[in-house]
């Protein structure tokens, strides 16, 4: 019975010491996914050095880590100071937290923003288009955007190299041949999507049986057959293994999904030129190659986005 | 509020987006939602109820047993789909599997502690009357122990219908998950309209259970209520009730 | 158009040649360097906020249902409204709740929203189990108790709590694994606890560590809070081996 009272005592006693460390904690951000430091520790001088400081934050999902920790890195080289706040939410609750004042900028994709933020249903026809719709629709609303980057993280079909290979599928229009048996894998909102599976019946004519796929295991789900196609975003990892090809998209019905930085217009002015243009620079250098390594490094070699970042900017001479 | 009136409207739209493609109804992902529920609830009761009934019926095996069942609640429903998917594939298979490890807890849990807290002398009466273990199981223990029952089959129903939103990450599309995994189409208002159709499957299954539970609460138990409920009004005459 | 003219970035290896992510590269089930590396960084802080994150909505739901819980046993109509909001609340998509809240200042992107979440969680559990266990107390126990000169609060508190302590405790041992399991919606906006290692690991295609190793944690605190739960209505129920 002794035993008994002491160890619950043990317990309660460990369980109120970890309650007690960890609310003291809690006023650091917790750095659990992005590993991120959320002060400044490089150099103090520079253009931005006496600069309010900015609150940065990203979204929930590795290529947004790597930005949000390219940006935070780039911006403190020059001397900002820059709070980042990694892996807020979904689109809707990190536009909600920009909205009200808790972040000051967050890497967004231009579709995204005019899809699930702005609710936009007609297509843009061009990345600059996209580009300069989303930009009117965050400037109503007292933000902007900075230059958008190369790189394009948007929806592709893709598949096996030896499935592509025994149907000769080169393009989206080649499925066709396949007819009704088609299987496609994709997130659920690629169901109710122009930019999804709606453009491929419409402008390919295709009629694939669709199986939601939102956890994880898109390219599990093209390896062990249970889809034969899968939505894949450009900058996957996994399409530089050589396991998989991605089917060229003639019509272009998979818009355009450039990142831009959303930063709050009065931002731009307080922090100076500077500030924008230490961003732009880091942008310019977002290609789809640079992208698909990073996100390898980080998904795969599970190196934190911080050192992968910081590789990046350190050989293009930006930290 | 805007949100609100939003979701009402979208539910009075069956569903549809406005100005959007056509989509599935909402009446018809309600159905589909419904059937991935029911399953899932039915193979939990399956499964947990003779186990927490025999184990509290025995007085034994409760701490492991339940442990074991308990435990796995712990993981989340994600975790054990994207687990289940390596056994399971894609599709409703794995969707039940992390529904089954949901409900499993509260249903055995209870069903334990309801007959394990039926009163021994009533047991030993009914023992002496030459009811054999199985008899005082079934026409004993668990009529008294129908509300604590009950009370572990609602809550699980409860989980397992508010948690059927997840059959659409993993291959199996028709029901409200659909809606709820796709905000970036359906917008917050559409989430929130699928949501109150979600919460109001959960009431009226509530209700359907709260009707099975009476009629399967022995006429003398609900006699003793009406007792308690009538002395409960006026105290002083209690005495004289029983 | 300058900045898409601009030259091609420079690609480094990222630690390619190097062995250190050997294990992570080579696609295993489970790494064991990963989890040595990241435990002091990643694993353990998460799991000290999953502990916290637990505690509180437990302690809080337990608190709010039990009040409401002895309402309803003492106004029979009050139960119906509760249930149904109970289970409202727990049929709210978390992220959909997350979404309402973080625009209203004071919750933000913080634990206290996470907890609005949590607690709700555990409400419809507690209530019913703590209703049902003190209208299971048979009369003719209240009656004695009465009898013996008792009045409603001491009764109450010496006679009716306690033999409602197994449903009670039954409630508690469900909204507790409910909790650690649910606490991993905290990630969704607060960034802490182990649903941010979890839930990293299931949207990556091919690295699983993360997932079985905090995904382990969130079942060995399961099961130790689970045993504490059980040593604990040992404790406050001597009665219920004495037969």
């Amino acid at each position: 019975m002794r035993t008994f009272r002491v160890s619950l005592l043990v317990a309660l006693a460990a369980l109120a010491v970890a309650a007690c460390g960890s609310s003291k904690k809690s006023t650091s951000t917790s750095t659990s996914t992005a590993n991120s430091s959320t002060t400044s520790s490089t150099s103090k001088t520079g253009p931005g050095a006496g600069k309010p400081p900015i609150v940065l934050g990203d979204k929930n999902f590795e290529e947004e880590f790597v930005l949000g920790d390219l940006y935070q890195q780039a911006l403190q080289a020059k001397g900002f100071t820059v709070t980042l706040k990694p892996n807020i939410g979904t689109s809707e609750i990190t536009w909600k937290a920009l909205t009200s004042g808790q972040i000051q900028m967050y890497p967004e994709y231009t579709g995204t923003l005019l899809s699930a933020i702005a609710g936009q249903t007609a297509l843009p026809t061009s990345a600059d288009q996209a580009y300069t719709q989303a930009k009117t629709y965050a400037e109503k609303h007292g933000f902007t955007l900075l230059n958008r980057t190369p790189f394009t993280d948007s929806d592709a079909i893709g598949t096996r190299v030896a499935f592509a290979k025994k149907y000769g599928l080169v393009t989206d229009a080649d499925l066709k041949k396949l007819g009704h048996s088609l299987t496609l894998g994709g997130a659920p909102e690629f169901a109710t999507r122009q930019e999804g599976l709606l453009g491929l019946e419409k402008v390919y004519g295709l009629n694939p049986t669709f199986k939601p796929i939102a956890i994880g295991l898109t390219y599990k789900a093209l390896d062990s057959g249970q889809v034969e196609v899968t939505d894949v975003f450009t900058t996957d990892p996994q399409l530089t293994t050589g396991k998989y090809v991605v089917l060229t998209d003639p019509k272009k019905i998979f818009g355009f999904q450039n990142v831009a930085p959303v930063v709050k217009q009065s931002l731009v002015k307080t922090e100076g030129p500077a500030f924008a243009q230490t961003i732009n620079s880091v942008s310019a250098l977002l290609t789809i190659p640079a992208l698909q390594k990073m996100n390898a490094a980080v998904a795969l070699d599970k190196q934190s986005p911080a050192a992968v970042a910081h590789a990046f900017l350190v050989a293009n001479h930006l930290a | 509020m805007h949100n609100f009136t939003e979701a009402f409207k979208f539910i009075g739209r069956n569903g549809q987006i406005q100005g959007g493609p056509h989509v599935p109804t909402l009446v018809h992902l309600t159905l589909g939602t419904l059937k991935i529920a029911g399953i899932g609830v039915a193979l939990a009761l399956v499964i947990a109820l003779p186990i927490g009934l025999w184990l509290g019926h025995i007085h034994r095996g409760s701490f492991l047993a339940i442990n074991l069942g308990n435990i796995w609640r712990a993981l989340p429903s994600l975790a054990v789909l994207a687990i289940g998917v390596a056994f399971l594939g894609l599709g409703l298979g794995n969707v039940e599997l992390a529904l089954i490890v949901l409900a499993v807890p509260p249903v055995i849990t209870n069903a334990y502690v309801a007959i394990d807290e039926v009163d021994r002398d009533v047991v030993d009466a009914a023992r002496g009357m030459g009811m054999s273990g199985w008899e005082i199981l079934r026409k004993v223990e668990v009529p008294l122990g129908i509300p604590l029952i009950f009370a572990g089959i609602r809550t699980a129903a409860l989980f397992v219908v508010s948690t059927t939103t997840i059959a659409a990450l993993t291959g199996y599309g028709g029901s409200l998950g659909d809606i709820i995994n796709n905000e970036s189409s359906y917008h917050l208002s559409g989430v929130l309209g699928a949501a109150i159709c979600i919460a109001a499957l959960a009431l009226l299954i509530e209700l359907v259970l709260a009707l099975v539970q009476r009629a399967l609460t022995p006429r003398g138990l609900k006699l003793a209520k009406a007792e308690d409920q009538s002395m409960a009004l006026a105290p002083l005459a209690a005495t004289d009730a029983v | 158009m300058t900045f898409l003219l601009a030259a091609a970035p420079v690609i480094p290896n990222f630690g390619g040649s190097s062995s250190s992510f050997a294990c992570e590269r080579a696609n295993r089930l489970f790494c064991s360097e990963w989890v040595s590396r990241n435990w002091s960084t990643v694993l353990w802080p998460a799991l000290r906020q999953h502990i916290v994150l637990t505690l509180i909505a437990v302690v809080l739901g337990f608190v709010i249902s039990t009040a409401l819980a002895l309402i309803a046993y003492r106004r029979g109509w009050f139960e119906r409204p509760v249930l149904i909001v109970t289970s409202i609340l727990y049929t709210i998509p978390s992220l959909a709740l997350f979404e309402l809240l973080v625009p209203i200042p004071g919750f933000g992107l913080s634990r206290t929203t996470a907890e609005v979440a949590l607690v709700s969680y555990t409400l419809l559990i507690l209530f019913r189990n703590t209703l049902t266990g003190l209208r299971e107390v048979p009369p003719d126990v209240r009656d004695a108790a009465t009898g013996m000169g008792m009045g409603p609060m001491r009764s109450l508190l010496r006679v009716e709590l306690p033999l409602a302590l197994p449903a009670i405790i039954a409630g508690l041992r469900i909204a507790t694994v409910t909790v650690i399991s649910l606490a991993t919606v905290a990630a969704l906006i607060d960034n802490e606890g182990l649903g941010a290692p979890i839930l990293t690991a299931i949207s990556n295609e091919v690295f699983k560590t993360e997932l079985i190793a905090a995904g382990g944690m969130a079942v060995a605190l399961a099961l130790a809070a689970d045993g504490l739960l059980v040593l604990l209505q040992r404790r406050l129920t001597p009665w219920a081996r004495a037969g």
